[in-house]
């Protein structure tokens, strides 16, 4: 049995050790926001944050990952409540700013790449407050293992719902 | 149930009946037409006009139900587009269609494919007005007032002193419209809706045109909805397909799987076809491996290799061995004249893929009884439905799709199956337990349909003042609508025709029409035709695959509408011209013309024939130019302006602006619309810069995202759209596909203003460049 932490809670796995994060998210723990996109660390459809760091799911063993925190699409909206101590009736009903982003913004297409682009979004966010266009370019492109690849083409709808949620995160309208 | 009375309402029946309990609705239903004999044998109960296979549903608590046998593919429309079509029919608020009931084939009325979505959104725009005609006419009896005394306005029905909602007109009873259609269920286009209700006047829209948001974004972004590879059917086995070495390989033997590594997969053999299935989907992926690797296939070459593919295209091909089709616009006398100017050249465009981000998945449960269910994301259910009962030599009846939403793959599913769903019923089938199967990035790059290659041949003869007397092209390329399912091919299983001439299904033949809308209507003398071939490769492989083809955004257009609009910049070349006025020159069209000027105007267009002063094939120091492509499509006019930025020594592309400027007409939402354009767009720079299938001899051999690479987001250019709406035209064009094509040729001709040297061919990849500019 591995143990690791997802989107909070305290989970215990019988998956092989060897056996990728996302699949083990997806078929044993039923978290299913992080997609199969290609299992070669090359497109960032099952990005998850680990820590504070985005990672690819499919090609990372559970062992490596045993007693750590990993954090998808799913738990962003805890995430944002414990960070801004949000309490349960506040957040109650309530996404992270980078989801109101992309729903604001009307971001997606298919929306298939979207959970990726949103946990990276995140982690660029959580460290720099107001990124420049190019900055956020480069966090899609080659801050990771590979390019967040999206084929319907919603990249400049994409600079749009992280400045848009970067404006949500520090609080202004 | 008892028909209390019923009453003709423009040729749709209302009936009205006893009404079992509370409540209250209209319901809008199919009538069985004579005309519909194969697709009501076929189709069995769903067709029973008193089943829950409606259109529209009127609810007492103002609530509207709309259901579409399309699907949302990404671009919202059935979402968005559908309900403000339906909304503005029935003149009620958007807000009021709380459901929309998309694509199952047992809940959903129509079929037809998901492709050009206002036209497919007619269907529920005449059912929308049969039913308002129906609700005023339930009103003027109400109240015993003429029925030209009534109008309705948000969701109002008012006159002769009297108004009710369209919730209080139907309640407290249980009311039937039966409407008119034609066609076939199961059919590429499915049923329509026939007969003339009167349509609302488009000077009175108030619903379509406002910018209304896609309300399927916000469970989809907070992770509630559930996609095709979420679902999860109890028992379920997850299984991997292990395909043939090459597209003509045949099985030699099956790997075993290894029991004590892999103890509950088990290797499935039918045919040609291989597959495993395990309780678990990473036991199922290696195990899945294990046997591919000790797997053996006859070893088989019959394809060109990509590097050869273009002389292929232009030597081996008898392109006389199909009928060829001549354009609409063909007419005059295409003779040089003698001592004429002409500019006459070989355009190429490569096989290239759809690559869905995530690769097709689906399940299937094939029960004892025969009856299957198959859970997938398709463009066109109840035509997979049709295959995959052929398939198994079942009725319709006996099978029912269900459909999620997955990974947009832009015209691949159009005619049926997205590539998995029948293996994952004849695993399902063999092992006798409900089946997931997951095609690997390989397999989705290898073993699913490729949009077609071209070449054209295109020679424009100018007079001494510089204008066009004279403009000639032949387009060849292999089909385009290869709707096989894949594992029936593998398994030699009954299967829908492959691409050919004696193929029953006109939209699978083999004819390559000319689709590319002729524009300059000020050229006399114009000679455009269309050559097909069989796939390449399809005859020579003993398993009948070759390449396998498919439509993928702006199907044929793009092949041609390439080759058309890279000429014509160059001949405006030749001329002496600016590529814009050049274009102005020899057009009428009023609202072309008007594209065109604001297309100058708003992308800092420099009005002056290219190459630029600055051009320059050679050196470190990057060059710069300016290109411009037209196009119409789908009664839309469109246009496209493309700055790039080339390194010579590198043969690096960058494009650094795109302008695109459409009319089309009413624009029934100027949000969504603005984001399909800015996708469709970089969709296009994708195409434009690095898109291309590689194959050798057998196989194909682009297998993930580095051997089929796309668009980067730091490779994004800037993007202005402009959406110059012509409400006054009074009908709505088609929005999004029109914006990929137009970035190639924008980009290429952007390349000769450049560096002066032409780019007749796409990718602009660094080596291709390279070889242009020697
Ligand atoms: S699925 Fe993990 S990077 Fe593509
Ligand atoms: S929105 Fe479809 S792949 Fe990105």
């Amino acid at each position: 049995m591995i143990s690791l932490t997802v989107n909070g809670a305290k989970r215990s796995v019988r998956s092989s050790p060897d056996t990728p994060l996302l699949y083990v998210l997806r078929n044993e723990l039923g978290v299913m926001t992080p997609k199969f996109g290609c299992g070669l660390a090359q497109c960032g459809a099952c990005s998850v944050l680990l820590g504070d760091e985005e990672i690819r799911a499919c090609i990372t063993p559970i062992a490596a990952v045993e007693g750590k925190e990993v954090t998808t699409v799913d738990g962003l909206p805890a995430r944002w409540a414990r960070q801004k101590k949000l309490s349960a009736a506040v957040a109650k009903g309530k996404l992270h700013p980078v989801q109101e982003a992309w729903i604001e913004e009307q971001v997606p297409q298919c929306g298939i790449c979207q959970f990726g682009m949103m946990i990276k979004v995140t982690e660029l966010l959580e460290a720099n407050p107001k990124p420049t266009d190019a900055e956020i370019k480069t966090a899609l492109t080659t801050s990771g293992p590979s390019p967040h690849l999206c084929r319907c083409g919603s990249y400049a709808a994409i600079l749009d719902g992280a400045h848009r949620a970067a404006q949500l995160m520090r609080g202004e309208a | 149930m008892k028909i209390l009375d019923a009453m003709s309402i423009h040729g749709a029946n209302l009936s009205r009946r006893s009404l079992l309990g509370a409540g209250g609705a209209l319901v809008v239903s199919l009538a069985v037409a004579p005309s519909l004999t194969r697709a009501a044998a076929r189709a069995g109960s769903v067709l029973d006009a008193t089943k829950a296979a409606s259109w529209i549903e009127i609810h007492d608590d103002e609530t509207i139900l709309i259901r579409t046998g399309k699907c949302d593919f990404g671009q919202s429309s059935i979402y968005t587009a559908y309900r403000q079509i339906v909304a503005e029919e029935l003149s009620v608020p958007v807000e009021r269609i709380t459901t929309v009931v998309t694509g199952d084939t047992d809940t959903t009325p129509d079929g037809g494919g998901t492709f050009g979505l206002l036209r497919g959104a007619q269907n529920l725009r005449k059912a929308a007005a049969y039913t308002r005609e129906a609700v005023l006419e339930l009103a003027a009896r109400k109240y015993a007032v003429p029925r030209e005394s009534l109008t309705v306005k948000d969701g109002v029905v008012s006159g002769g002193g009297h108004s009710a909602t369209y919730g209080k007109l139907v309640a407290g009873q249980d009311l039937r419209l039966t409407i008119p259609v034609s066609g076939e269920l199961t059919s590429f286009m499915g049923l329509q809706v026939t007969g003339a209700p009167p349509l609302k006047a488009t000077k009175d829209y108030t619903v379509v045109g406002q910018p209304v948001k896609n309300p399927s974004l916000r469970p989809k972004m907070s992770g509630e909805t559930v996609w095709v590879g979420d679902v999860k059917l109890p028992g379920m086995l997850h299984a991997r397909v292990v395909h043939p070495a090459t597209l003509g390989s045949t099985l030699v033997s099956a790997g075993k799987v290894d029991g004590k590594l892999f103890p509950t997969a088990r290797a499935v053999v039918v045919g040609n076809l291989v597959g495993v299935v395990a309780e678990g989907e990473w036991e199922a992926i290696q195990a899945a491996q294990s046997v591919a690797a000790t797997t053996k296939w006859s070893e088989w070459k019959g394809l060109p290799g990509s590097d050869k593919l273009y002389d292929h295209l232009r030597e081996k091909v008898n392109w006389s061995e199909l009928p060829a089709a001549k354009s609409q616009a063909s007419s005059g006398d295409v003779t040089l004249a003698p001592g004429a100017t002409a500019h006459e050249a070989s355009y190429f465009f490569p096989f290239m893929k759809h690559a869905p981000i995530s690769p097709t998945v689906s399940l299937a449960d094939v029960r004892p009884d025969g009856s299957v269910v198959v859970h997938t994301h398709t463009q066109n259910p109840q035509q997979l439905r049709g295959s995959i009962a052929m398939m198994l030599g079942r009725p319709a009846a006996d099978v029912v799709i269900r459909t999620y939403p997955g990974a947009s793959h832009f015209g691949r599913s159009n005619g049926g199956n997205a590539g998995s769903e029948d293996e994952a019923v004849l695993l399902s089938r063999a092992v006798g337990r409900p089946v997931r199967l997951q095609w690997m990035r390989a397999e989705d790059m290898q073993w699913s349909t490729s949009s077609s290659a071209s070449t054209s041949r295109i020679r424009i003869g100018l007079d001494a003042k510089g204008r066009i007397q004279s403009y000639q092209a032949t387009h060849d390329s292999p089909p385009m609508q290869d709707d096989r399912l894949v594992g029936a091919v593998l398994a030699g299983l009954p299967n829908i025709g492959a691409p050919g001439p004696g193929n029953p299904n006109g939209v699978q033949g083999a004819s390559m029409g000319v689709v590319d809308s002729w524009v300059y209507d000020k050229i006399a003398n114009v000679a455009e035709e269309g050559r097909a071939t069989y796939q390449i490769g399809q005859r020579e492989s003993p398993l009948t695959l070759g390449i396998r083809d498919h439509s993928m955004r702006t199907p044929v257009q793009f092949q041609q509408n390439f080759p058309r609009e890279v000429a014509i910049s160059e001949a405006a070349a030749l001329a002496g011209a600016d590529p814009i006025q050049f274009r102005l020159d020899h057009l009428k069209d009023e609202r072309f013309r008007s594209v065109l000027t604001r297309l100058r105007d708003e992308s800092g267009w420099q009005t002056r024939p290219s190459p630029s002063p600055a051009a320059r094939a050679t050196g470190a120091e990057v060059v710069r130019g300016q290109g411009v492509s037209i196009m119409f499509r789908d009664q839309g006019y469109w246009a496209c302006a493309a700055h790039i930025a080339v390194t010579p020594a590198t043969g690096e592309v960058r494009v650094e602006r795109v302008t695109l400027v459409m009319d089309l007409g009413i624009v029934v939402n100027p949000l969504q619309l603005k984001r399909q354009a800015q996708a469709g767009c970089l969709f296009g720079v994708s195409q434009a810069l690095h898109e291309e299938l590689s194959f050798d001899q057998g196989a194909i051999t682009s297998s993930d995202w580095y051997s089929y690479p796309i668009l980067t987001m730091a490779e994004m250019p800037e993007i202005k759209v402009v959406i110059a709406a012509r409400p006054d035209v009074g009908d709505y064009g088609q929005g999004s596909e029109s914006a990929n094509a137009l970035a190639a040729p924008a980009i290429a001709a952007a390349f000769f203003d450049a560096t002066g040297k032409p780019a007749r061919r796409i990718p602009l990849r660094p080596e291709y460049v390279k070889a242009m500019l020697a």
